[in-house]
């Protein structure tokens, strides 16, 4: 025995001392400086304003350094899914959009990197005299279409009444609703059969009044998506315009191939004396679609050629590069880090979960640092302890299940918690994206609650229709992920369409099931207060309410960690759609 | 590389037994040589082939023996040290320690992400591997071995109807439809909220991999068989009376040996690369058993950052096909060395 034991040691010693000399090069890795638990940047919570009408005069604000000329290119892993305005509801989809569609309201970039709601086809973010039942808006003098007409009032009338046609699918419903009924579709059919909708009034060509049937105080910000951004009722191809929307901004589509290629000119009828968002640097846009990750990474690392002008709107660092990046200071210059507005929760089914000790004790088994760690650790986001980003207006930071003391998991509490449930060896059975990660994360998520005494079925579900099977309300499963970001930085778009109980439906985004008459009872107050600040409070207490009855597992809130190009310079994180942010770039 | 053609000289093929000069105190009696023996002689005479046969059997062992190994060297392959351990991975989880975090007590390093062992990772892994391999070998085995002698000797309408199906098989593009026949596979032995069992997987690759493995071997022992029917020894037991299935078990297999012996020694690495091959596409073992092809999956993201950790499985992997290739081919020159190559 001991002799057969010292022999194989020897071999294997022996084989080890070869392979060391043939990997010499791959030295060891470290954690560049930092703790594994410190984050990067401190977040500016409630970093959005609402701007005057000064605020609202154009031109943006210029970026230090930048000139015109030059080509940019873009590229990404998708081709952007939808351009026709009110089809748009992805974020990447926004941000491509930003350079050739423009809204009512919209972001304005401060110099500081805080953003500022502002007029952008409108003189200001709008006026209501009721408390937010009826909202005005003027729009400017001198904004105009591609082709140099005028943009009037009967254009955004026109796009904001097509957005009910039964072709458009994939847009917000936020206007749709709030102008007639919840069943919006029935109420109204768009206008293609001839009819208005009387809910908008045009009193002149520069005024419109949205005459909603409730009060909501913040559809200044509602107005500023890009769902709601302009259509001409003169070049409504319907299904077609998808493909090749009419422009309003600095830039027009010269070209268009699925899934390869957009190519983007100047558009000669737009005056920057009218904007007060948009710089136009660059004489032509370049966008590349079919690039993975990984690929990506590589060609930012490497800048060669026609890289070196290249960025990217979604791609981020692949995972296995993280450390090589950070650790770079070649590439820390053009290394860009920021909180986007996701949070990732693990939703548990409240249809199937109905003690709430169980809950609990799933809240502090989860091990939140082993599978941060597996998906990129600090760069993949920070430890959330609530349901709302900390980007939204309101949010009040807690840690009420020691989220952030054991972020690795406290089986002994949660065995406890079991026990006092009577519920030990409770069966929880996960649902996953079936993906090589998603393996080795449910794998950490087996064995962080094996040991608090649950019993663990995995189920791994195809990638196409993971959302299509945890959306049924009958679903079988007990535990599954899931992110929600918010549509504006409110609490309302952050927490009413995921927790609120009436929202409950197949497909619907409520994937835990909750209904809480409190919480929707408090969500239906919240929406009625006027004051922001007041209302952000509001949400922050339905927040709170949230993790005191353990619905269910916030994860992370999640950060981007994204490289471009050594040729460009004025690339900015969007921290309200978590992308790098075109409207400043410029080449050097 | 091997040498194994060179003309035998009549002696050296054992018609006497001149190497044991010493056994002239008994009678010099002329002592012929079994087939069997012959070919172990030649076999011997094989350099290559007996390194590899040594490799192979060398791998075999480690893969029987993964438990013991796993006791002696004090880890196991289901435990996440580095996520214990939070020195031993960095933040987004490479590992903290030179080559891929080889030490004194990771000797082959550690698993980026969930950290496990990597050595303890590659031996179970083998076992995966090796025993998908060798039952899809003794399946697929007897499948053609059973279909080829029946298309071969009962000729006619079933030869047609077997050669027709073995057609079909043989065109299917068989990755794309091990990729799409793996899951509904699944599903069909799985019921919808109960946790898979450990067995499952495996039973899967191997009857997926069993039903499009069979065919190569059921040609080339129909086509053996259509020429031994018609031989004298075949119509002398016809004659006196055999029974179809004496003349099939007594008669026609122990021609068949050395066909079948050659191909399925070449058939079972096939098997270990295509079972690997499934695991790499993400269709094969899924965690939380170890498995070759998902770990050099995984190791392909880590090339540019973490390459030791391709390293182990992909030699491990060439180093075990190749032997077993050699083999193979020795195995087939040592039973026929007519066969020029």
């Amino acid at each position: 025995m001991n002799v057969r034991k010292s022999r194989q040691l020897a071999a294997a010693v022996m084989v080890v001392g070869a392979l060391t000399v043939t990997t010499a090069c791959s030295s060891g890795n470290s954690n560049s400086g930092t703790k594994p638990e410190a984050s990067k940047s401190k977040v500016a919570a409630t970093a959005i304003t609402v701007g005057t009408a000064a605020d609202s005069v154009g031109p943006a604000i210029a970026e230090p350094g930048a000139k015109k000329g030059g080509t940019v290119t873009m590229i990404d892993r998708d081709d952007f899914s939808h351009l026709d305005p009110a089809q748009v509801y992805l974020n990447y989809n926004s941000e491509a959009s930003l350079l050739f569609t423009r809204q009512l309201t919209g972001y304005k970039l401060q110099a500081d990197g805080t953003s500022k709601l502002v007029g952008d086809l409108a003189t200001d973010t709008g006026t209501t005299a009721d408390g937010g039942k009826t909202w005005k808006f003027t729009l400017k003098d001198g904004v105009k279409w591609q082709d140099g007409t005028p943009i009037t009032s009967a254009d955004v009338k026109y796009s904001v009444e097509r957005t009910f046609a039964p072709f458009i699918k994939s847009g917000p419903t936020y206007l749709q609703q709030w102008l007639t009924a919840t069943d919006y579709r029935a109420a109204y059919p768009g206008p293609y059969e001839g009819k208005e909708l009387d809910a908008i009034q045009t009193p002149d060509a520069k005024t419109v009044v949205f005459a909603f049937q409730d009060v909501h105080p913040d559809a200044n910000f509602t107005v500023a998506m890009t769902g709601y951004g302009v259509v001409p009722k003169a070049q409504d191809t319907k299904e077609a315009y998808d493909k090749k929307p009419f422009s309003s901004g600095p830039y027009q589509i010269a070209e268009h191939v699925t899934d390869k290629s957009l190519d983007l000119v100047r558009n000669p009828n737009w005056d920057p004396a009218t904007d007060p968002i948009r710089n136009a640097y660059p004489d032509k846009w370049h966008m590349e679609f079919g690039v993975q990750s990984q690929q990506s990474t590589e060609r930012f690392i490497a800048d060669n050629g026609a890289d070196k002008t290249t960025f990217s709107f979604h791609n981020q660092v692949h995972p296995t590069f993280i450390d090589k990046v950070k650790n770079d200071a070649a590439l820390k210059p053009r290394t860009l880090e920021g909180l986007t507005p996701y949070v990732d929760y693990y939703y548990m089914n409240n249809t199937r979960l109905k003690d709430q000790k169980v809950r609990e004790a799933l809240l502090r088994a989860f091990p939140h640092q082993q599978t941060r760690q597996l998906q990129g650790g600090t760069s993949y986001g920070d430890y959330a302890t609530n349901y709302m980003s900390p980007t939204v207006l309101g949010y009040e930071a807690n840690d009420m299940y020691d989220i952030l003391k054991k972020p690795e998991g406290d089986p002994e509490a949660a065995k406890k918690l079991l026990a006092e449930a009577g519920a030990t060896g409770q069966t929880i059975v996960y649902a996953y994206n079936n993906t090589p990660t998603q393996q080795k994360v449910t794998e950490a998520i087996r064995v962080g609650l094996e040991k608090a005494g649950f019993k663990f079925v995995p189920k791994p579900l195809d990638a196409k229709t993971y959302y299509d099977a945890i959306g049924l309300t009958n679903n079988e499963y007990d535990l599954y992920w899931g992110g929600w970001g918010a549509d504006w930085p409110t609490g309302y778009t952050s927490l009413q369409p995921v927790w609120d109980g009436r929202a409950i439906a197949d497909g619907a985004s409520n994937y835990a099931h909750t209904n809480d008459e409190a919480i929707n009872k408090m969500m239906d107050d919240a929406v009625k207060i006027a004051d922001p600040i007041a209302q952000g409070k509001a949400w922050a207490a339905i927040d709170k309410e949230l993790q005191k009855k353990a619905y269910s597992i916030p994860d992370v809130y999640q950060r981007s960690l994204s490289l471009y190009g050594s040729g460009l310079g004025g690339v900015k994180f969007d921290s309200l759609f978590g992308l790098q942010y075109p409207l400043n770039i410029y080449v050097k | 590389m091997t040498n194994p053609t060179k003309a035998p000289e009549a002696d050296e093929l054992g018609t006497a037994d001149t190497l044991a000069p010493t056994d002239a105190a008994s009678a010099p009696v002329f002592r012929g040589l079994s087939p069997g023996k012959l070919m172990w002689r030649r076999f011997l005479r094989d350099r290559t082939g007996v390194v590899s046969a040594a490799i192979v059997l060398l791998f075999i062992l480690i893969a029987v023996c993964a438990p013991l190994i796993s006791m002696i060297y004090g880890k196991d392959p289901g435990t996440h040290y580095g996520q214990e351990d939070v020195t031993l991975l960095t933040d987004s989880g490479l590992p903290t320690g030179p080559n891929g975090g080889i030490s004194a007590d990771f000797w082959f390093g550690v698993e980026p992400g969930l950290g496990r062992d990597v050595f303890m990772q590659l031996i179970y892994g083998m076992r995966t591997s090796l025993f998908i391999a060798f039952l899809t070998s003794v399946l697929t085995t007897a499948l053609g071995v059973m279909i080829g002698i029946a298309a071969g000797y009962l000729g006619g309408k079933i030869d047609y109807f077997i050669g027709r199906v073995i057609d079909i098989l043989m065109s299917f593009p068989s990755q794309i439809f091990l990729i799409a026949t793996m899951p509904i596979v699944v599903s069909l032995l799985v019921a919808s909220n109960e946790s898979q069992p450990v067995w499952l997987p495996f039973v899967s690759v191997t009857i997926v991999l069993t039903l499009l493995g069979w065919m190569g071997l059921a040609r080339i022992l129909r086509a053996t068989t259509l020429s031994l029917r018609e031989r004298e020894f075949i119509e002398a037991a016809k004659v006196t009376g055999a029974s179809p299935l004496r003349i099939i078990f007594k008669e026609l297999l122990p021609n068949l040996w050395t066909p079948i012996l050659v191909q399925s020694t070449l058939a079972l690495p096939a098997f270990v690369t295509a079972e690997a091959g499934l695991s790499y596409l993400g269709v094969g073992v899924g965690e939380p058993t170890p498995d070759w092809g998902r770990m050099i999956a995984l190791a392909a993201d880590y090339l540019r950052t973490d390459v030791t950790f391709l390293l182990f499985p992909g030699l491990a992997m060439v180093l075990f096909v190749l032997a077993f290739n050699l083999l193979g081919d020795s195995v087939r020159d040592a039973f026929d060395p007519k066969t020029k190559r």
